[in-house]
């Protein structure tokens, strides 16, 4: 059966009501969503009502989790200074328009939602503030959905959309110590594993302005990226008359995260 | 040049043994810099002796180089040290009365060289920590996956991770392999193998049990106080 | 030598760059002075003079700035050459009437220089021709930056913002920004070029408090939105404890680095 996969929302409701359209329209009624769907964008309480409306079952990301929790996020996970400020500018709005109903549904979401082999997660297993980018250690890459109990991981977090298959490794290694007077040898087969990143609904970065989602087929394994245009505009001005940041609608309509992402992917928060 | 490290761990309060490993590393050749990955302290008995030494040589004593370890981290948490953190791990494990022994085996005047002290060092292409950089209390031996040990020397951008939490003594070297990458997204297809690079996570050991470490032929040896090495070491007479 | 050069051009045209290249290439003693089209009634440079004579004098230290003598005491530089840039923003029929402007007319009497040569860009052959943009109403905001510290990061995002039009049409940019390092850059950016200018400075600043040397932006375009230009640069500057921050681990660096060697 096939399942659509949904990320980042960030509070866009223009972007998400085309993406569930376009899911409507392909007779696809399971959907999973992980997480982020709040912060920055212009219609929190909107796209919140609309996932619950919809009972999509739902992660929790890194922004929903702050909001509920106070500003969470460690300072270094901002690239600049500038992108820190803007996402604490983003943060506090949020937080003031956000219903305590709609609070108390973000604050109930899960970190990882499973089914059988298959793990949902907003960053990565670890934490949902790590991004698993595509060109990541291959064996770093691996280990996340090894030790996760997973044959597939789902996360978004990056908001660019990949599917990396990870298969036919091998690692050898030598052990020398106290017990063994020789180095003992040995070659350990490694698992195939999956990783597949749904992108972002309503903050895209993968050098277009279009939404992404993806579709997975869990009896074939198939996995598509899915591509669906919106009206940014509505998006844009929505964002300028709630008062937000004018640069948040001139980076959406130019295809920029509104903030940039960390640099460092494999950062992982320490608090 | 001969150079060699020697690398120290969970002496938890043992001046005796701290002393006995001084004294066998004035007869070992080369020895330049010792390096002490944590676990000076624990609740078996008073640390404020072996503190004090670490704090202030004595002449003829190879200055140690140290940072904290599980212990160290329980004890500052419980301290109010660490923010709003206590001693969850430790009460945890071994209840309340294990977090009061720790109180009591440290004199409070040692807190802040204690709260001073590093996470690890980075020595050449070279990690030294009390566990690794996901966790303090990362407990790396012999049996743990190789994927989790590529993953933890990844994280810290090394080639060798000497590591001290689970008391072991060991060296595993990555000699070989690969794993095949293919990404699709929505520019297209790309494929490659990642080669597992030529890199070594060292357990050292702990109290009694430590490693000397030879920078030039990156050979470990495994020794134990006033014993004979641990492996077929060659010695260094 | 004793000749007096009058440099002219539009914005963006390379009359700084053909300056500091002629005193390269060349031996002898050089003197610096820039003239306005308008009247600036405040006693103090503007940025953008302050910019392009701290960048000229850190690439030719040799270089004697003019623009604080006394009215009259020009003329007793008998040994140097003296170039004058006067950068003109009117409109392009009106570009080479020089002799016309009253304004810069009386500022040459009145430091008593008579012109031994009058080189125009975009007239003479003998300068680059850089295909310089033709615009009217050009819309022009400047800020002076002194002993501000930018976060190197955040200055990347703002300069790539500012350059592709996130505050309005940015026609050209210039700017000289310090770092917490010490060092300073300077950043050109001109539409009909491809990408920015980024040219540190050789002169760097002690990593204590915050720098002296001169610091400002200028922006040229249409539909600016001087505002959120503002606003953004304000959430790109170092605070005091963060630029104690960055200087401190700096200068245990440096420290470190003294022992060891």
């Amino acid at each position: 059966m096939k399942h659509a996969v949904i990320s980042c929302l960030h509070a866009n409701l223009a972007a998400v009501k085309a993406v569930l359209k376009d899911i409507d329209q392909k007779g696809i009624s399971d959907i999973t969503c992980l997480g982020d769907l709040v912060g920055y964008g212009p219609q929190p309480n909107e796209v919140v009502d609309l996932i619950r409306e919809r009972a999509i079952a739902s992660c929790q990301g890194c922004w929903d989790e702050d909001i509920i929790e106070g500003l969470n996020a460690c300072e270094c996970s901002y690239p600049s200074q500038l992108a820190e400020k803007r996402g604490h500018l983003a943060h506090e709005w949020t937080a003031e328009q956000l219903t305590d109903i709609n609070k108390d549904f973000l604050a109930s979401l899960p970190t990882s939602i499973r089914r059988d082999r298959i793990l949902f997660v907003h960053g990565s297993p670890n934490s949902q503030h790590e991004y698993l980018l595509p060109d990541m250690n291959a064996f770093a890459a691996l280990e996340r959905v090894d030790k996760a109990g997973a044959d597939t991981l789902f996360c978004g977090h990056t908001h660019q959309p990949y599917v990396r298959e990870l298969k036919n490794g091998s690692i050898r290694v030598r052990l020398q110590n106290t017990s063994n007077n020789n180095a003992e040898e040995k070659e350990i087969n490694l698992p195939m594993r999956k990783i597949v990143n749904a992108g972002s609904v309503g903050e895209p970065r993968h050098g277009s302005t279009n939404a992404t989602y993806v579709i997975h087929d869990d009896v074939t394994g198939e996995v598509e990226i899915k591509e669906v245009a919106y009206d940014i505009e509505l998006t844009c001005q929505a964002i300028i008359d709630a008062g937000l940041p004018r640069i948040f609608a001139w980076r959406l309509s130019h295809g920029f995260e509104f903030a940039e992402q960390a640099e460092d992917a494999s950062h992982v928060c320490e608090r | 040049m001969i150079e060699r490290w020697a690398l120290v761990s969970g002496l938890k309060g043992d001046l005796e043994t701290y002393e006995m490993i001084q004294s066998d590393l004035k007869k070992t050749r080369g020895v330049k810099t010792l390096f002490i990955l944590g676990d000076m302290i624990g609740p078996e008995r008073n640390c404020d002796a072996l503190l004090n030494r670490l704090q202030n040589p004595r002449r003829g004593d190879l200055q140690p180089q140290c940072i904290y370890g599980w212990w160290e981290e329980q004890l500052l948490a419980e301290q109010g040290l660490r923010g709003e953190q206590k001693a969850d791990a430790l009460r945890l494990n071994q209840g309340e009365e294990a977090v009061t022994a720790l109180l009591n085996a440290v004199n409070s005047t040692h807190l802040k060289w204690l709260a001073s002290l590093q996470f690890g060092f980075i020595e050449l292409d070279c990690g030294l920590i009390h566990g690794s950089s996901a966790d303090i209390g990362d407990n790396l031996t012999s049996e743990t996956s190789p994927l989790i040990l590529i993953d933890r020397l990844t994280r810290l951008d090394v080639n060798r991770l000497f590591t001290a939490h689970s008391t072991e003594q060991f060296h595993l070297e990555l000699t070989g392999g690969g794993l095949n990458s293919h990404v699709k997204d929505l520019n297209g297809e790309s494929q490659y193998q990642q080669k597992v690079s030529k890199q070594s996570i060292i357990g050292i050991g702990a109290g009694e049990y430590y490693t000397i470490y030879d920078v030039g032929s990156d050979k470990t040896h495994f020794l134990s106080v006033g014993g004979q090495y641990n492996t077929k070491g060659k010695g260094f007479a | 030598m004793g000749q007096k050069w009058l440099i002219s051009g539009s914005p963006g045209c390379g009359k700084t760059t053909w300056i500091l290249n002629t005193i390269k290439e060349n031996q002898g003693a050089y003197g610096y002075l820039r003239l306005t089209e308008k009247s600036n009634n405040g006693q103090e440079k503007l940025p953008e003079s302050l910019i392009d004579y701290t960048f000229l004098k850190d690439q030719a230290p040799h270089l004697q700035d003019l623009s604080d003598c006394p009215d009259t005491s020009i003329s007793k530089y008998k040994d140097l050459l003296i170039l004058i840039e006067l950068s003109q923003s009117q409109s392009p029929e009106e570009l080479e009437a020089v002799g016309k402007n009253p304004y810069v007319n009386s500022q040459l009497e009145a430091l008593n220089l008579q012109l031994d040569r009058h080189l125009h860009f975009g007239r003479d052959s003998e300068l680059p021709n850089n295909d310089t943009l033709v615009f009217k109403e050009l819309a022009s905001w400047s800020l002076n930056l002194a002993k501000s510290v930018w976060d190197p990061q955040s200055l990347n995002t703002f300069w790539f913002e500012l350059v592709n039009g996130a505050y309005g049409d940015v026609y050209r940019a210039k700017g000289l920004m310090n770092l917490p390092d010490g060092k300073s850059i300077f950043f050109n950016w001109i539409m009909s070029q491809k990408g920015s200018q980024f040219l540190p400075l050789k002169t760097v600043s002690p990593p204590h408090g915050r720098p002296k040397r001169p610091s400002g932006l200028v922006i040229q375009g249409k539909g600016l939105d001087c505002k959120n230009i503002q606003s953004t640069i304000n959430l790109c500057l170092l605070n005091d404890a963060l630029l104690e921050m960055h200087q401190m681990t700096l200068r245990d660096r440096q420290s470190e680095a003294l022992r060891t060697n």
